[in-house]
């Protein structure tokens, strides 16, 4: 099965499709929404903008942590 | 009020062109794609939009470009009387694009209106500029010569807009710019596209009765993509961002790399320092107005309480008392004070913050929760007391989030005001004069915006608007703020019949 999010998704889509990442994410110390705006840029942008040490390990966190959520 | 109503009264269709350089120039793209705006206090899709492509990107920059070697040439008075219509069609529609903002975007009705009186107010006050747009005249040091600076204009200006001031900001900027002799190319947030459809319509007859295209110029579409053009393009030699520090100093690099300009308004981490001589009826009222209003997404909410040990119970009985009274609901109904957030996204963020708060000792101690009951974007504004300005206090979470803090002294109040990284505006309440100069002295308040017994909220259009450190440095609207829209130019005119050279200096005679 395809991932709902990868390193290649837009920061602008995410929000948008599924906002309940900025939960996960903002948890995690990473902020996609600043000023109730979207980054331009994709996830995987702004991770290693971040400095997350394993970004993939993280996407799949947060693609686990999605379809556990029963209301996307 | 009706929603087909108000897009009747103000020309948006069901499906809207993303991309305008004037009244016959909506560009068309058939490869364009479609955005839908929703009523975040419902849900339901409100209209659409065709995004601009890299096709009508062009077909409008070329517009725009064409209009300023004209505009420029226009005196500036005579700009003015443009201004002074583009003033008087927007008082025409003031009731509808008001509404149009609390719908799209879910600011209470009276703040809708309020915003919409801004722009009339950034009018009034820019074609008085267009008046004044002086130079100075300096004494030369060389004899018969005379030296003086002008300014002139700058060429087309990107004005790229957050969804929170979806209308005011372009205003701020654009009839500004104006009267310098710029047009300017808006990118608003893709949170609020239909104000921005509306307000070039209103744009539109304003050009269209001078026989203009091109001053006023609209290009909808994702940052990522329409944004990211803009900043790189050097045929926007200014670009006015307002926006996240995150995102600013992303357009910062990127526009500073091409030599260009940026006037940048990003976030704010806005306090009120509540002395032990405030008048705590009057900062209760500043409190809720500052915190609670458009729901905590003002640039200049406020943020963070920091208030005296011997009136903190006191006060913080009272601001809970005035958060209980706070009607929250549909944003076009009469009585209510708060609307809902704008996005699902920026409903999950603020839960994320309280989370965060609590997990670093804060305790929430009204608020908070989900409104579900309202509708999905509903929250109750929150009052979360920390027992130190711990790490999620640093950052802006852009919700009703209060924070309250205790000082001992006002050295230890003002070290706690200062020590965020942001630095946009700022206040006191106390009736001792000696603490509100201090606050107001160099080693008082870092900000851009400092008052005295009023909140961080609610600016006039007469000042500069803008803050320090994160926040960017950039100034928009009153007082010299124009001067970022123009090119100065220093000139020296030599009426003798001799050449003398500065500094004395002797070449070859």
């Amino acid at each position: 099965m395809q991932p709902l999010v990868t390193l290649d998704t837009q920061i602008e889509d995410l929000v948008l499709k599924y906002p309940k990442s900025v939960h996960f994410l903002t948890k995690n110390g990473i902020r996609c929404i600043r000023c109730g705006e979207p980054l331009w840029c994709s996830l995987g942008e702004l991770l290693e903008d971040e400095k997350v040490k394993n970004p993939q390990e993280l996407v799949d966190g947060l693609n686990q942590f999605l379809k556990e959520q029963d209301d996307l | 009020m009706k929603a087909k109503a108000v897009l009747e009264k103000l020309n948006v269709k069901d499906v809207n062109v993303g991309a305008c350089a004037g009244p016959d120039d909506w560009y068309k793209d058939p490869e364009a794609e479609e955005s839908v705006s929703y009523n975040p206090a419902t849900g339901e899709s409100i209209a659409r939009v065709l995004q601009a492509t890299e096709k009508t990107y062009e077909q409008v920059l070329e517009a725009a470009e064409k209009a300023f070697k004209s505009w420029q040439m226009m005196p500036a008075p005579k700009r003015g009387l443009v201004i002074r219509d583009l003033r008087e069609a927007l008082q025409e529609k003031k009731e509808p694009l008001g509404d149009l903002v609390s719908l799209e975007m879910g600011k209470i009705r009276a703040e809708g209106h309020g915003e919409v009186q801004e722009m009339i107010d950034i009018c009034d006050f820019a074609l008085g500029l267009s008046r004044q747009l002086y130079g100075l005249t300096m004494h030369s040091e060389r004899p018969a010569h005379r030296m003086y600076e002008q300014w002139h204009p700058l060429g087309a200006v990107g004005v790229v807009t957050s969804f929170n001031f979806p209308v005011a900001v372009w205003s701020w900027n654009a009839a500004i710019a104006a009267a310098c002799g710029d047009t300017t190319v808006w990118k608003p947030s893709s949170d609020a596209p239909l104000t921005a459809v509306a307000v070039q319509h209103i744009a539109n007859q304003v050009m269209s009765s001078h026989g203009l295209k091109g001053i006023f110029n609209l290009l909808i579409g994702r940052g990522s993509v329409i944004g990211e053009r803009m900043i790189n393009d050097s045929r926007l030699p200014l670009i006015s961002f307002t926006g996240s520090t995150k995102m600013g100093q992303h357009v910062s690099e990127a526009v500073a790399r091409r030599f260009g300009r940026t006037i940048l308004e990003l976030g704010g981490n806005n306090a009120i320092i509540v002395a032990e001589d405030a008048d705590l009826e009057m900062a209760v009222r500043t409190i809720l107005f500052g915190a609670v209003g458009t729901a905590g997404q003002r640039c200049t909410s406020t943020r963070r309480i920091i208030m005296h040990k011997s009136i903190a119970s006191e006060l913080t009985e009272k601001i809970n008392n005035a958060y209980k009274q706070v009607k929250i609901g549909n944003p076009i109904e009469e009585g209510i004070l708060m609307g809902p957030l704008v996005t699902k996204a920026a409903v999950e963020d603020m839960m994320a913050a309280l989370e965060k708060a609590q997990e670093q000792g804060g305790e929430i101690i009204l608020g908070g929760k989900r409104l579900p009951g309202l509708g999905e974007q509903f929250v109750e504004p929150a009052v979360v007391k920390m027992p130190k300005q711990t790490e999620i206090v640093y950052i802006e979470t852009f919700a009703p989030i209060l924070y309250l803090m205790e000082y001992e002294d006002l050295e230890e109040a003002i070290h706690l005001h200062n020590e965020v990284p942001q630095g946009l505006s700022s206040s006191i309440f106390t009736t001792n004069l000696l603490k509100a100069e201090k606050f107001l002295s160099h080693e008082g308040s870092d900000c851009g915006i400092a008052n005295v017994n009023i909140g961080t909220s609610g600016a006039e259009i007469g000042g500069a608007f803008g803050g320090e450190k994160e926040t960017g440095g950039g100034r928009e609207s009153g007082s010299d703020a124009w001067k970022a829209y123009m090119r100065r130019q220093t000139n020296t005119i030599n009426w003798s019949k001799d050449l003398p050279l500065a500094q004395g200096i002797k070449f070859g005679d």
